[in-house]
């Protein structure tokens, strides 16, 4: 029984993988300027150079998107003990636009380096006071932590658009509003890879992540500093969402639905689960990217609308299905998968 | 009130099944039995808090989905354990919703007068300008009690009126529904947990098991060793209270 | 006892009326050149159609608000944050899209609102009804889905407007934008006669409000037919908030406040009093708040950024005080 559960865990991923890499393949020859891989081969410099500068950085971008933008949810939902946390529904991303409009009124010359580091500033800032102030009331019913979050996000937003208001910054500011790739190109981007160490990071802590989650007592029973993991993987979570705000803007839902599906899956081991959840991650952006780009071509829709709309539609799927059975897994297809394994 | 064949499932499954029996008038009558056993159920559909799937529950020779609820409301009243009112709600304006199926929101003076019958009949009257969400639990239930004499039904339902009371207010609730039964004449249904409170304070008993009736009759009859052993799959000894039954179990 | 908090609730209710009535008159007065009656005339046409659309929302979404959290049995939310702010432009955006801004459902604007109401009530009761059913009457679902929804709408919006001519969509965002500023008197008095029709049409449903906060099991015990009344009340809030939606645009938070003002002033179960406080601390703080917006920061930020920030603020003090 162990060894075949053993055995399933890595069929879904090595599954997850080799789609991931088809698609992702596929990609690069989606777009405006026509490019075959027969084209490559041929050596064809010109279009080496479109691959080089705009179709790979495009593609990688979406890829630490994807993985960064799921495991920062995983990450939460995790610590706080709620499967609809996530950087949407915590204000980190929120908070993180806060922080960007902050660096563009204060510092006239600011580089990617600078608004991302305030970007990651008050995400980080405001995903304390969030996780701070719903632990501090213990909620009865678990969806009243999302609708909290949201209202928190939706101050912050206030907040911002005011200050955008006042210092006539909202043109400005809209380029974060709804997250795109169009203007990711090489030299431009680069700090989205930040997203791949601090998976990295968060894997070696996966085990501690569980533990707190757990609960405070649980934890200190275990000998884990509950406050220092707390506070890390929140910096982790806030790094990684900041770093890609900065770059794409505000894209939302990834960090919600992705993980609550696989854990449908797999269940809630963060070690099983953490290559899973990224992997699925990074699909669904790139699918998402190849539709915003296939809608009105030769034109790209910001990969944020078609995000808002799948993923709003899974989500209240997810919650209908919770409704319905609690947080039961779905077993049968989990059986079905073990035996074709 | 009969009660026949009645059924209700949940998902497919049937938590309710073939239940019948007739309620005697003017008598205290105490559901029990095991969680689950669906004495809650029942007593939702006969108050018709929760619709039946089959069978038929005959209220003066008409199935009670039949009633119009408005008049039923003042023949029959149920009181259930989620009365968590986040009004601003006086005791006094609360006992006055007991007159609503009568007179609606306007109350008339012979309301006011049985209003205030029931205040003092459930010795509320120091409180009866005090907001119910500053009462403690034990004087809530009774404010709750209240507004059901106010209603003046023949029949009352409890579902669980016991729970969440220390020993003192759930002794003192049990003999409020007794008296309801001996001054006021009024039939009491109620859901116990406390099989003793069920022995000492009722006439009849009907007790549970996996949405069946196990036994049905008067107290004396269902509170025996070996009923009350199969219905609860615990060893009961029975002792003599007052010329009562009351078990000890272990 | 109890007819002196009544006598009390009614001073209450006066003096909130005369409040509202000195608001009325500062927003008609402020900076009126009342020595040349042309610009009076000016300013009192200029003025009257904005004052009276406020004072409708703010009825509406007043009301409403109380109505809601009564039927839901929860004080801390509000039907506004149902998403159906974000329904509204998202109708409104696709009757553009489908007919384009030539046709006569453009050129009309009378017709054009009709239009968005139709659809939205319609779009609005279908779905929160099914919501409402399929949640069990699960006040927390509905309201997470609803903010969910109402992204999901926004995108969509947003998706339609990047497809749409661009000639289009200048139109559009005229028309968008200046709803609020230039209401028809048409509109006006349309949604005066929906707002009452709902009222009559609703008058039993509301007398049993004060029952219905007992709950459910409480309300049926009393010989109330819970269920339908209220899905009656349900689509009543409904058409309230499609109406202040249509006419002011998004301000979600504005009923939690109002509602919330209103219960604590009033401290009583009675939703004629309530319903009443409310909605007229809502048009004092709506009428004030324009003012505000008018004259202090020369229009340069949107009323409904205040409300968001302070209705925000005050939801999550709410909550803390609630559940401490």
């Amino acid at each position: 029984m162990t060894g075949k559960l053993y055995e399933k865990s890595w069929f879904s991923t090595a599954v997850l993988g080799v789609l991931l890499s088809i698609m992702s393949a596929a990609s690069l020859f989606v777009g405006v300027m026509d490019l075959t891989p027969a084209d490559i081969f041929r050596g064809d410099t010109e279009k080496l150079w479109l691959l080089l500068v705009s179709r790979l950085p495009r593609l990688l971008a979406i890829l630490c998107t994807g993985m960064g933008m799921s495991v920062a949810g995983l990450i939460m939902q995790q610590l706080c003990m709620n499967k609809f946390v996530s950087p949407t529904t915590g204000a980190t991303i929120s908070c993180s636009k806060f922080g960007i409009l902050m660096a563009l009124l204060f510092m006239q010359s600011s580089t990617l380096w600078s608004r991302a580091a305030f970007s990651f500033v008050f995400a980080l800032l405001g995903t304390w006071l969030f996780v701070w102030f719903i632990q501090r009331i213990q909620f009865k019913d678990t969806v009243m932590v999302p609708l909290v979050g949201i209202m928190f996000s939706n101050i912050v937003n206030g907040v911002t658009s005011y200050f955008a208001y006042r210092f006539e910054m909202t043109q400005a500011l809209s380029s974060w509003e709804t997250g795109h790739f169009s203007m990711v190109l090489r030299g431009r981007y680069e700090i989205v890879y930040l997203a791949l160490p601090l998976i990295v990071l968060a894997f070696i802590f996966s085990n501690h992540f569980n533990i707190v989650g757990m609960g405070k007592d649980f934890s200190q029973n275990l000998g884990v500093n509950y406050k220092f993991v707390l506070f890390l993987g929140l910096s982790i979570a806030a790094a990684i969402t900041a770093s890609i705000v900065v770059v794409v803007g505000s894209i939302s839902y990834i960090g919600l639905i992705i993980p609550n599906i696989v854990a449908m899956f797999k269940g809630d081991k963060i070690r099983g689960t953490l290559v899973d959840t990224a992997l699925l991650g990074a699909l669904f952006v790139l699918v998402c990217d190849v539709i915003a780009r296939v809608v009105i071509a030769p034109y790209e829709l910001p990969i944020e609308l078609i995000v808002g709309i799948i993923g709003s539609v899974l989500f209240i799927g997810i919650l209908f299905r919770r409704l319905r059975h609690g947080r039961k897994a779905i077993r049968a297809i989990a059986k079905k998968g073990g035996e074709a394994a | 009130m009969k009660v026949s064949n009645l059924l209700k499932k949940y998902d497919g499954k049937a938590v309710v099944d073939s239940v019948s029996f007739e309620i005697p008038k003017g008598k205290v009558i105490s559901l029990i039995g095991p969680n689950g056993a669906g004495k809650s159920t029942v007593m939702g559909m006969i108050s018709r808090l929760i619709a039946k799937d089959a069978g038929m529950i005959d209220f003066d020779s008409k199935d009670i989905s039949k009633w119009k609820s408005r008049e039923l409301a003042k023949r029959l009243a149920i009181l259930t354990q989620q009365n968590n009112v986040q009004m601003k709600l006086t005791v006094r304006e609360l006992v006055a919703f007991g007159r609503f199926p009568y007179t609606g929101s306007h109350p008339t003076q012979a309301d006011q007068k049985i209003i205030d019958q029931a205040i003092a009949y459930m010795e509320l009257g120091e409180f009866e300008d005090r907001f119910i969400d500053e009462l403690s639990g034990g004087q809530r239930q009774r404010a709750y009690i209240a507004m059901v004499i106010a209603q003046d039904t023949e029949y009352i339902l409890l579902d669980e009126p016991t729970n969440n009371l220390d020993i003192y207010h759930a002794t003192n609730m049990m003999k409020i529904v007794r008296r309801l039964c001996d001054e006021l004449g009024k039939t009491v249904i109620l859901v116990l947990h406390e099989i003793n409170y069920a022995a000492f304070y009722s006439d009849y008993i009907c007790a549970f098991k996996d949405g069946r009736i196990a036994k049905f009759g008067p107290v004396s009859e269902v509170m025996t060793k070996e009923t009350l052993s199969e219905i609860y799959k615990v060893d009961f000894e029975i002792l003599q209270v007052e010329g009562k039954p009351l078990t000890i179990y272990y | 006892m109890t007819t002196r908090a009544q006598r009390k609730n009614v001073q209450k209710l006066v003096i909130l009326a005369l409040l509202t009535l000195i608001a009325v008159v500062a927003y008609m007065t402020i900076d009126v050149n009342f020595s040349k009656p042309r610009f009076l005339r000016f300013a009192m046409e200029l003025r009257t159609p904005k004052l009276l659309a406020m004072l409708i929302a703010a009825f509406a979404i007043g009301a409403a608000s109380i109505v809601f959290q009564s039927v839901i049995n929860n004080t801390i939310v509000t039907p506004c944050l149902l998403g159906m702010n974000a329904l509204y432009t998202l109708i409104h955006t696709l009757v553009y899209f489908v007919f384009g801004s030539a046709s006569i459902l453009a050129r009309n604007t009378n017709l054009a609102f009709a239009v968005d109401l139709v659809i939205m009530g319609t779009v609005a009761t279908f779905i929160y009804g099914y919501l409402f059913k399929k949640t069990n009457y699960n006040v927390l679902y509905v309201l997470l889905i609803g903010t969910v929804l109402s992204s999901f709408f926004g995108s969509i919006q947003s998706t339609m407007i990047r497809v749409m001519d661009p000639n289009e969509y200048e139109e559009l965002l005229l028309n968008l934008v200046a709803s609020f500023d230039n209401v028809q008197s048409e509109i006006i008095l349309a949604c005066v006669l929906i707002l009452t029709a709902t009222i009559v049409l609703l008058r039993k449903d509301i007398a049993l409000l004060d029952v219905i906060t007992l709950g459910k099991h409480q309300a049926i015990n009393l010989g109330v037919d819970y269920d339908r009344t209220i899905r009656r009340l349900l689509i009543g809030v409904t058409v309230c908030i499609a109406v202040a939606t249509a006419m002011v645009g998004p301000i979600s938070f504005l009923g939690l406040i109002l509602a919330n003002l209103a219960r604590q002033l009033m401290k009583t179960y009675r939703h004629t009093h309530l319903m009443l406080a409310s909605a007229m601390i809502g048009m004092m703080v709506l009428v004030a708040g324009q003012c505000l917006v008018e004259h202090v920061f020369s229009y340069a930020i949107p009323v409904s950024v205040f409300i968001t920030i302070g209705g925000g603020v005050y939801f999550l003090f709410l909550l803390l005080r609630q559940k401490r």
